[in-house]
């Protein structure tokens, strides 16, 4: 185990707290309509934003002091749990449906989304397995599929809620990861090819997908159904231009788009602070991915480098997703735009995904 | 054995670094082609979405007569607007609301719940009266609103009803010139337009925009509304005299194809054209019914046997046993026994059949059925009016003798009143066909000046001029001496020609059921107006144009000249006196003479005195105005 102890990454840490401290404001700005609207307190969605980035941030700090080697350890047992989680919300009565998904357990405030959890223990899990059988990962059967059954098994679980947002962004991580671990590319085509595939399958066997896909290609075609999300989110982009409507000058989030502090808050930012605050948004992006790399580079271990990867994946996959949904590139999936969309467990996940990152960062090769 | 290397991590490593910062590019892309190249697209359609638009209404053109007097214009009615979201109270505002508007309580809740932004209570509470308008504006419900909103008004009732047509309740033309001339008359739409949050609010900090509706064209006519008065007059008081089953009539310049007047019964009033069926508001018949012309035609037979010189009016005489023969038919005369001999002249003065057939036969067919397509018939006439016919000709294969002889007196073939009038005028004015309209000017409504104006048409030359003339002199000979005697009016030079056809109906003609029919033209030596008439089966007279129509048309020619300003003629054919027609002698001078004078004189007149000074001033009618023996005379006394 690496015994020398270094400062964390700080410029990942400032690249982290100016993202939340534009998305406290960006939910806010985007909110204040629909939250005066419905809990007569505009500020309803941000204080509770800036409780959970002050909770998710303290929560990083400390588990940025926990040695990250610490996770591997338990990461057998969070994987098992997970699973029996993610079985258990599939139990009608037992799992909560929210917006069409069955992906809720708990009560109240208390709930939880397992596949949410699933994500970071499936990282883990698969980061140390990644690394005990590196050697293994060029033979099909001892190494691949290994990886494979297990992050096929949690998407399937995942797929049966259904969610497609975080299923798509488990399942690239974890592809990803095998990738990164060395498998052969000739493996890795045929199961491009296999994925398609199931993709295609997935999406025919539930015509509300096959909507989805029609609406993202043109979203006008059924204005008021399927296309409609992409056409609000449109109609918020667009008028944005370069410099945009000005911080609160967003027309859209009159009601116009649905939860404009959710999933579709990078509209709303590019509306009011235009094409410059978009691609300073994916510079301020662009530059975590960079670092994540960099700390998966310099890991003192493969799998501190794999769990490094995986963790800064998984929000790159997410950061893409979200705003390629948003722009009108991809079908809308349902997908929070990390440390930007309102949301307390994504957003404490994410936090707490970072701090084990950090830590890795601390005891990088120099 | 092939192993990983640390390498090939890194490699791979720094590949998904590149592959992650290319594709975050690709959506730099993507956001700047939406934000720049789909972006004011984008922009226009999103205001379409934020902006809500209250509608103006443009005023609709008037429609004036020639003189500018108002034949079609608007009048203020107020329109009820609900707002559902501003309704506080549904359920009591619906009672209230109800019960004024007189609909039923449910109607009324379903209007004030709609799920729309601003809603109209169709049809009962549009273009409601002032007094409803105020209680409803008493009632004091929140959301509900009075708007300003016209309505179609037509100032002269049924007068003209059938061209003037009518507007809907959007103030849409639907018939008539409201229709044909919609476009010019209904203007464009403005509105006021404000943005609004998807809940209907207003947004703030957004400009409020407002486009000025631009008003319709005010539409002048041809049509003389003193005329048309006169015309609707006669038409009702033949109503009431013979009970017809449809009576029409048509002035007209001759000599440019200006309708100065058209009329029709059954009619209706076009405020409320719900209330007849819509055979009678949607058959203009004036220019839509097609029949046998009857005699009135014989003038377009005249008229080519004249300008082919297959004739001399007066050299040229017939005999007139009472029929003839063609083709193994008999074709009878309409008098028993016939006319004897006569001159040509004489012949159309007495409308006598086998005269006529000798023309058609000195024309042969093929001259005659040229003449008749030259003077318009078989076509439409081409009027802005809509729902004209374009009348029936004979097949010329099918053309034989007979049916030849009976086209050169007017039967076999079927017409339209305003072909005949066309044709008239043409025979009369000189030998030029024009095609005749009613819509002579637009006039912009604010500044008065002529957006646009219709010029005469004149379709092509049909005969010679100094055809025509034989043929003004012909018609005048034929109310002074032959059957036209009953629109003769003294001193104007009154041309005419009567017209009686048979109704076919299934393929026979209907026994005692005629069109009768009478087209004048005066004065003849320059013609000024061209009527014509035809009552659809007269009750309790003779079916005969020249019993029932010519006086009509001599009472509208009479008035209208008038109007025209039309100064009685010195020369004129003098008209044949009978037994038992009125004497008529000429006004002497009365001016200057005092009251001893008077009583000196022994005058065939009624004397009505007015003033109680002792020389006489002013008299009424002029001096040298022929009169019938016994008239009135009043003078004026200083």
């Amino acid at each position: 185990m690496p015994v020398k102890k270094f400062a964390p990454d700080y410029f990942l840490l400032i690249l982290i707290s100016v993202l939340l401290t534009i998305g406290i404001t960006m939910v806010y700005s985007a909110s204040e309509i629909w939250a005066e609207y419905k809990f007569h307190d505009a500020f309803f969605f941000a204080k509770r934003q800036l409780l959970f980035a002050i909770v998710g941030f303290v929560a990083m700090l400390m588990i940025m002091n926990v040695e990250y080697w610490t996770w591997r350890r338990f990461s057998k047992t969070a994987l098992i749990v997970c699973f029996v989680l993610l079985i258990l919300v599939l139990i009608p009565g037992v799992g909560m449906v929210r917006n069409g998904s069955q992906s809720w357990i708990g009560a109240g405030a208390f709930s939880i989304q397992p596949s949410e959890f699933m994500k970071l223990a499936m990282i883990i899990f698969l980061a140390g397995y990644l690394s005990e059988n590196q050697k293994h990962m060029i033979y099909f059967r001892k190494g691949l599929l290994p990886a494979l059954g297990l992050a096929f098994t949690a998407f399937g679980l995942i797929m049966l809620q259904p969610d497609l947002g975080t299923g798509t962004v488990m399942i690239g991580t974890c592809l990803v990861m095998i990738f990164l671990s060395g498998a052969r590319i000739f493996h890795f085509s045929l199961m491009g090819l296999a994925g398609i595939a199931g993709f295609v399958a997935l999406v025919l066997s539930a015509p509300y997908r096959i909507k989805r896909i029609t609406s993202f290609l043109d979203p006008w075609s059924d204005p008021l159904g399927s296309g409609f999300q992409i056409i609000q989110s449109l109609y918020a982009i667009g008028p944005g231009g370069l410099f945009g409507l000005g911080i609160g000058g967003s027309r859209q989030k009159y009601y116009y788009l649905p939860e404009p502090q959710t999933d579709f808050i990078f509209a709303i930012l590019a509306e009011e602070l235009g094409f410059i605050g978009g691609i300073f948004i994916l510079l301020l992006f662009s530059l975590l991915f960079w670092r994540g790399i960099r700390i998966a580079l310099n890991a003192p271990d493969l799998f501190g480098s794999f769990l490094a990867a995986g963790i800064i994946s998984m929000l790159a996959i997410q950061v893409i997703i979200n705003i390629g949904v948003v722009t009108g590139l991809m079908p809308v999936t349902g997908i929070t735009l990390p440390f930007l969309s309102y949301g307390g467990s994504s957003l404490t996940l994410m936090l707490a995904a970072f701090g084990i990152l950090l830590n890795i960062s601390r005891y990088a090769k120099r | 054995m092939r192993r990983v290397s640390a390498v090939t991590i890194r490699k791979r490593l720094v590949f998904a670094l590149l592959a992650g910062i290319t594709i975050f590019m690709v959506i730099g892309l993507r956001l700047g082609y939406v934000q720049f190249a789909l972006g004011d697209d984008l922009t226009d359609k999103a205001q379409d979405l934020w902006s809500r638009n209250i509608p103006f209404e443009p005023e609709r053109g008037k429609i004036v007569d020639r003189n500018g007097v108002a034949l079609a214009e608007n009048k203020s009615a107020p329109t009820v607007y609900v707002v559902p979201r501003q309704i506080e109270n549904p359920e009591e505002a619906a009672k209230k609301l109800a019960s004024v508007l007189n609909i039923t309580e449910k109607k009324a809740y379903l209007h004030l719940t709609k799920k729309s932004s601003i809603e109209r209570i169709h049809p009962e509470g549009r273009k409601i009266s002032f007094e409803k308008a105020e209680e409803v504006r008493r009632l004091g419900i929140k959301g509900v609103y009075i708007a300003e909103d016209s309505k179609r008004h037509y100032p002269f009732g049924k007068s003209l009803a059938h061209v003037l047509g009518f507007a809907g309740i959007d103030n849409q033309g639907l018939m008539g010139l409201e229709a044909f001339y919609d476009k010019e008359l209904s203007g464009a739409k403005g509105s006021m337009r404000f943005f609004s949050d998807a809940k209907g609010k207003r947004m703030p900090q957004m400009p409020d925009g407002y486009a000025a509706p631009v008003d319709g064209l005010d539409l002048k006519l041809t049509i003389d509304s003193n005329i048309q008065t006169i015309v609707e007059r006669e038409l009702d008081i033949a109503e009431a005299k013979y009970e017809p089953d449809g009576a029409i009539a048509i002035a007209m310049n001759p000599n440019n194809g200006e309708i100065l007047a058209m009329a029709s019964r059954p009619s209706f009033n076009p405020e409320q054209f719900q209330k007849v069926s819509p055979e009678i508001y949607n058959r203009n018949l004036p220019i839509w019914s097609t029949y046998e012309p009857g005699s009135t035609f014989k003038i377009i037979t005249l008229a080519a046997a004249l300008e082919e010189k297959k004739v001399d009016l007066y050299k040229d005489h017939f005999h007139d046993s009472g029929a003839v023969e063609v083709g193994g038919a008999r074709l009878r005369c309409w008098k028993k026994g016939g006319h004897g001999h006569q001159s040509f002249l004489e012949v159309v003065e007495n409308s006598c059949n086998p005269g006529f057939v000798e023309l058609g036969e000195r024309l042969g067919k093929k001259k005659l059925f040229e003449y008749i397509r030259d003077f318009g018939f078989g076509q439409k006439t081409g009027i802005d009016l809509q729902g004209e016919g374009k009348g029936i000709l004979f097949n010329m294969d099918r053309v034989g003798p007979v049916e030849q002889a009976t086209t050169a007196f007017g039967q076999g073939v079927a017409v339209t009143p305003i072909q005949q009038a066309a044709a008239v005028s043409a025979a009369v004015n000189g030998g030029i066909l024009y095609q005749p309209y009613v819509a002579k000017e637009l006039i912009d409504p604010t500044t008065g000046e002529v957006v646009k104006r219709k010029a005469p048409v004149a379709k092509r030359r049909v005969i010679s001029a100094e055809t025509s003339e034989k043929i003004r002199f012909a018609l005048e000979s034929v109310v002074a001496r032959g059957t036209g005697r009953n629109a003769f009016i003294e001193g104007y030079r009154v041309g005419g020609k009567t017209g009686t056809a048979q109704k076919a109906k299934d393929g026979r003609y209907l026994e005692n059921n005629h069109i009768v029919s009478f087209i004048g033209v005066a004065p003849a030596d320059n013609p000024q107006i061209v009527v014509y008439t035809a009552i659809d089966n007269p009750k309790g007279t003779i079916q005969f144009g020249g019993t029932v129509a010519a006086p009509i048309v001599g009472k509208i020619m009479e008035d209208s000249l008038q109007v025209l300003d039309v100064k009685p003629r010195k020369k004129q054919i003098e008209k044949e006196t009978f037994w038992n027609d009125p004497q008529i002698v000429e006004v002497p001078n009365f001016k200057g003479m005092n009251k001893k004078d008077l009583s000196l004189q022994l005058y065939n007149f009624k004397l009505e005195v007015e003033g109680s000074g002792q020389n006489v001033i002013q008299q009424s009618p002029e001096a040298g105005t022929k009169v019938e023996v016994g008239s009135t005379i009043r003078l004026f006394m200083n």
